[in-house]
């Protein structure tokens, strides 16, 4: 920015001189060039975190070649050392310096600048204001690019530390999981083997003891397996969109026709209540279906949400429909004085669910 | 009688299983396969009524087992896992797999099951289907994800694409399509995030 910045300044003076336009246009035209061949610079100072440290001489020829042949030619055409510099200094500050080196090169370059500065205006006392901002400028451009280098350094840092603060979280997290699957399966294991112990004891002298000891052991691993579940789900809830989003596609891939109408607020409906419906519906039409249809839909009506899912009856599957599952979440749905539906008719097993948005906020 | 095929490469649970399913009165265990090449080539000579398939097993595994049964003989699978990664349902019932178990089921369920599918109809454990829908949406197409596992291990673009049977260019316009969705950089990073929510 202060490169394009001090271009323009350089030119308008150049402009407002003498000798027409044709400098100006050399001035301003080449500056312009020179600042566009400055972003490969500042690309490699983008990414030098990244990279090691140093500076890779190749990829700079042709941005020192630009900045030389600017230098020259608006030097010349201005008649002043400070701009013929200007160029190359910028470029040579720019440059991917290491820890420590920077400051002394930024230094040297101010000095030079001034100097270069300083000369130019004993050189050529006739005009001395128009030149007196571009030239200010030009010296105090070092530091500015600096400064503003700077800047972008703590932003890309402060970006990282963000970034690393959420993984280390991540990582205790998982940590404390661990730690919690490890006590449960140590004591589970625990239990276990005395169990099997006993059982091994009491087998020649009193097998039905021992027979007891072996179902309480196979009760146990039951319950170690369903607590390592429940931590590994203990996190896992997804949006009720999403969820009816999978149902779908689940549906889908067992070869059932699905007609899908779900709201676009879907994530809004209450997921506690409606959530072990649709889990509870959509098991029951994949494993019994072995249909051709299914229909889903999630409607906001008034004050309520009506949650339908419904698929075509095959022979051999009625009975199966009414099973605990269905009063399991019908107990649910009365919790939170909703109500839930069951219909059969010669072509079509449907259930029906609506529950109040009121209650239904109140997750 | 229901002739059982089993594939599972865990010796011990193979055996178990296959001794505690012999104890049933209707089903026969006709073949113990440890991988899924196994499975296929003994299924094609048996014919059995019922495969009883690992999930988890080295080479082919049991989706893609019942995937290429399915097209050569009558025969109903079930799939059996430990632990149902996402997408592994959806992709198990479009490729025509008749049950889907947790491997923590007891004998005597799986015995159950088998009877049901050996009888024609469909098993889904509830346990794998409330999994299968609390999955995290991927914004991935299955060809997509399937090009993220083919190169996964960091083969090249000309290696995808056979392993696929795809132009090597449609590869990589998959590569390209994933890594906008994903605003990554690289295959590698895909493949990353791909497999830390599950994807793949």
């Amino acid at each position: 920015m202060f490169e394009v910045a001090l271009v323009a300044a350089w030119a308008l003076m150049a402009f407002a001189t003498d000798r027409g336009g044709f400098s100006g246009l050399i001035v301003g035209g080449g500056g312009l060039l020179w600042c566009a061949s400055t972003i490969p610079l500042l690309g490699d100072y983008r990414h030098r975190l990244d990279a090691e440290p140093g500076v890779r001489w190749l990829r700079l020829v042709g941005p020192f070649l630009v900045a030389v042949g600017y230098g020259v030619a608006a030097g010349a055409v201005v008649g002043s050392w400070q701009l013929a510099l200007l160029p190359i200094i910028q470029s040579l500050v720019l440059l991917n310096w290491q820890r420590g080196v920077r400051y002394k090169v930024v230094i040297a370059a101010t000095i030079v600048l001034a100097v270069v500065a300083v000369a130019d205006s004993t050189l050529d006392a006739s005009d001395p204001i128009p030149v007196l901002v571009p030239a200010a400028y030009t010296v105090f451009l070092p530091v500015m690019t600096v400064t503003s280098l700077w800047w972008w350094d703590v932003l890309i840092t402060l970006d990282r530390a963000r970034a690393s603060e959420a993984r280390l979280a991540a990582t205790q997290e998982r940590l404390r999981v661990a730690t919690d699957v490890h006590d449960l399966q140590g004591h589970h294991l625990q239990v276990i083997a005395l169990q099997l112990e006993l059982a091994e004891r009491l087998l020649p002298t009193d097998g039905d003891a021992a027979l007891e000891q072996l179902r309480a052991a196979r009760v146990s691993v039951d319950e170690a397996r369903q607590g390592t579940r429940d931590l590994a789900t203990r996190f896992r809830s997804v949006p009720l969109g999403d969820e009816l989003a999978n149902a779908r596609d689940l549906l889908t891939a067992a070869g059932l026709e699905v007609e899908a109408a779900i709201d676009a607020d879907a994530d809004a409906a209450p997921a506690s209540a409606l959530g072990p419906v649709i889990r509870e519906t959509t098991t029951n039409v994949l494993r019994h279906g072995g249909g051709r249809r299914a229909r889903l839909v999630l409607t906001r009506i008034a004050d309520a949400w009506r949650y339908e899912i419904a698929n075509d009856v095959t022979s051999g599957s009625e009975d199966e429909h009414d099973g605990s599952g269905l009063h399991g979440v019908r107990r649910r749905i009365q919790e939170v004085d909703g109500t839930l539906e069951v219909r059969r008719d010669a072509e079509e097993f449907v259930v029906i669910v609506t529950v109040p948005v009121r209650l239904g906020q109140v997750r | 009688m229901i002739r059982v095929l089993l594939a599972d490469d865990e010796a011990m649970i193979r055996s178990a299983l296959a001794a505690l399913l012999r104890l049933e009165d209707d089903i026969e265990v006709i073949a113990e396969c440890a991988d899924g090449e196994q499975a296929v080539a003994a299924a094609l000579r048996l014919q059995p009524d019922v495969c009883l398939l690992d999930l988890e097993m080295p080479g082919l595994d049991g989706v893609q087992v019942a995937e290429k049964l399915n097209r050569a003989i009558a025969t109903r699978c079930i799939v059996v896992t430990r632990h149902a990664r996402p997408g592994v349902l959806r992709r198990a019932l479009a490729s025509g797999v008749a049950g889907f178990l947790p491997k923590s089921r007891g004998a005597d369920e799986v015995a159950a099951v088998i009877r049901r599918v050996a009888a024609g109809a469909r098993y889904v454990d509830p346990e794998i289907a409330a999994d299968a829908l609390s999955d995290e949406r991927s914004p991935l197409t299955d060809r997509e994800l399937d090009v993220l596992r083919a190169g996964r291990r960091g083969e090249t673009t000309g290696q995808i694409a056979r392993a696929l049977s795809l132009a090597p260019g449609t590869v990589r316009n998959h590569i390209s399509v994933i890594l906008g969705k994903l605003s990554v950089g690289t295959r590698q990073q895909a493949v990353l995030i791909a497999e830390e929510r599950g994807w793949i």
